[in-house]
């Protein structure tokens, strides 16, 4: 494995000023944190605890007041070190008077990219985001799942090894936010290694091998998930059609054990998100007019869900 | 790896024709059926004293060459002021600046793009113009020198003085000289383009930017008078210092009074190629100096 990060911020500091206030406000508050080529790493924390600042800085979008960032040993303030970055902002909005094809190749052109390799690049990534039928159609008719995944495209026209994602699932209904989330598995795989930055917890769980929590400008808490979710001191163990005779036994056992303890027994439960991608799955085998209809109920009801998170 | 230089005229040239595209996708060039029009009104018109002096057939050109000029002027700097102080601020608000400056483009890359896409929209707009203008020219001069030459005949004009006339008429229809003329108009657009790109690097608002730019577009015309008018006006002399600080402010404020060959075009004067070229030269000096101050005020700016 590459020895040289693929990120590496070194005690960060963001510092805004504030009107009317002598003082300054503190975005980000000495954040040190290193993702090695490969990893997913998950920066979660409540909205204006320093994110987007963390990741802007990253890409020279802002200069930070102390501290350094470096991208695969390159100075974030230096225009080449954005060769080896894609980034997707959240919410992106693209220029609407482009289809989708055309947009793809103005972001290859930017990169550097010429002739053959152009067409290549854009025919392979509309196959990835699955948009080959609306490639001639104009930005501004795309669908929020569409200007994600269009964005999600552009942002990797150019074979960066280090992707960027802020709240990439943002509004996006579950089918859509599935087909992110397996875009970045994929990606994964690959060995891209991934920053992104959301939210929504259990997206995080999902697809990170290593999360940082943010918190009022500061990181409090930083590792392996694995390591920092798992409960150490208790043991989940899931039974297929166990009679109640055989859990009075297990009861019993662990009764007679010397300091082990009975916490819960119960019925593990599937999630909603899981329920709906089936029930979604059905209805679009048997009739892909239903499933118009389908996506966008679950949108308005997502994105009603969405204002009560926010 | 790709190496990203300095500044690369392949990028300029990208940024530039996507906004080119997404000008002409504005549909901006609807404007040039406003023009036709008011180019056919201005063909039918004719001097109310027609035929009553000896250079009508002259003057009535120079109307067509002058409402045809002014409404060029007029939409040009429009096209260059409007246009540039409104992609900057879009693209932010839209974030689609992020994703452009997220790639390994150098932001002096971006505004010159910015500025070159605005540039060929104007020029290829002055160029549509000027096509319209030489057509109906070329028409009405042929008119009109068709019933100079049958007055001639009918009563018996001596053949020196019909050349004369016909000279006369010839050197206010289409010549290189008005070209030169359209040249200037473009030259004038293109300093007031880098203005507006200057200005929209720190402004926070499309409407301020096209204000200030505006109010720069007038100083320029009586910032000579201005200063000759003050310089003069001090009988003990001026020192040296006065002097710096006066041709300071003639860096700031362009003079737009030595674009006035335009005029000159419209009344038929010629235009020497020397003085065509120092135009062209002070266009590119006073360009170069707003675009690299816009560089200076956009290469820090945090998004």
């Amino acid at each position: 494995m590459e020895d040289t990060p693929a990120v590496q911020i070194n005690h960060l500091v963001k510092e805004f000023p504030s009107p009317f206030r002598k003082t300054k406000v503190k975005a980000v508050d000495d954040v040190s944190l290193t993702i090695m080529p490969g990893e997913v790493y998950g920066l979660i924390g409540p909205n204006g605890s320093g994110k987007s600042t963390s990741m802007k800085a990253l890409l020279g979008l802002l200069a930070p007041t102390a501290g350094s960032c470096h991208v695969f040993g390159k100075n974030s303030m230096k225009t080449d070190s954005r060769q080896e970055i894609g980034f997707l902002p959240e919410n992106p909005y693209f220029y609407k008077h482009m289809s989708g094809e055309e947009t793809l190749r103005f972001y290859a052109k930017l990169c550097g990219m010429r002739g053959k390799e152009v067409n290549k690049r854009v025919d392979e990534m509309l196959e990835m985001v699955t948009l080959q039928d609306a490639r001639k159609r104009r930005i501004g008719g795309y669908s929020k799942g569409m200007l994600q995944r269009i964005g999600l495209a552009q942002a990797l026209i150019h074979d960066p090894r280090l992707l960027i994602l802020d709240e990439p699932t943002a509004g996006v209904d579950p089918v859509g936010s599935r087909q992110i989330r397996d875009l970045i598995v994929n990606l994964k795989e690959r060995g891209v290694t991934v920053f992104l930055c959301s939210h929504l917890l259990e997206q995080v769980q999902e697809v990170c091998d290593h999360v940082g929590i943010i918190f009022k400008g500061k990181l409090v808490k930083e590792g392996r998930l694995e390591d920092l979710i798992a409960i150490e001191d208790q043991t989940e163990v899931i039974i297929r059609n166990a009679s109640s005779r055989t859990l009075a036994r297990i009861r019993a056992v662990i009764a007679d054990a010397e300091n082990a303890e009975f916490v819960h027994m119960g019925k593990p439960r599937t999630t909603l998100e899981r329920l709906f991608l089936d029930e979604a799955k059905k209805s679009a085998a048997s009739d892909e007019a239903s499933q118009e209809t389908t996506n966008d109920i679950v949108n308005d009801t997502m994105n009603k869900e969405g204002d009560h998170d926010a | 790896m790709r190496r990203n230089g300095f500044f690369s005229p392949v990028r300029i040239l990208v940024i530039a024709s996507h906004t080119f595209t997404q000008l002409v996708r504005m549909k901006v060039f609807y404007f040039l059926a406003v023009f036709a029009v008011l180019m056919l009104a201005a063909s039918f018109f004719e001097m109310p004293w027609s035929r009553t002096t000896e250079d009508s057939a002259e003057q009535e050109l120079i109307i067509l060459k002058s409402t045809a000029m002014g409404a060029m002027s007029m939409f040009s700097i429009l096209f260059a002021i409007a246009a540039t102080a409104l992609l900057i601020p879009k693209d932010l608000e839209d974030r689609t600046l992020y994703t452009i400056l997220s790639k390994p483009v150098p932001r002096l890359d971006y505004l010159l793009g910015k500025l070159v896409g605005v540039l060929i929209l104007v020029a290829v707009s002055l160029l549509l113009m000027d096509a319209l203008l030489a057509v109906i020219l070329h028409i009405r001069t042929e008119d009109l020198i068709g019933s100079e030459l049958l007055k001639a005949q009918q009563q018996g004009w001596p053949k020196e003085y019909t050349d004369s006339r016909i000279a006369s008429i010839t050197q206010q229809g289409v010549t290189w000289d008005l070209q030169a003329g359209v040249g200037a108009i473009f030259f004038k657009a293109m300093i007031m383009a880098s203005i507006a790109l200057l200005i929209s690097t720190f402004s926070s608002s499309t409407l301020f930017t096209i204000v200030i730019a505006v109010v720069i577009y007038f100083i320029g015309h009586f910032t000579a008078d201005a200063r000759s008018y003050w310089l003069h006006s001090q009988k003990d002399g001026v020192s040296t210092e006065v002097k710096f600080l006066t041709q300071g402010v003639a860096l700031i404020f362009p003079d737009f009074q030595l674009y006035n060959i335009i005029d000159a075009t419209i009344e038929g004067k010629p235009v020497k190629q020397g003085l065509f070229m120092r135009l062209a030269t002070l266009t590119l000096f006073y360009s170069g100096i707003y675009s690299v101050l816009a560089w200076f005020t956009f290469r820090k700016k945090e998004f």
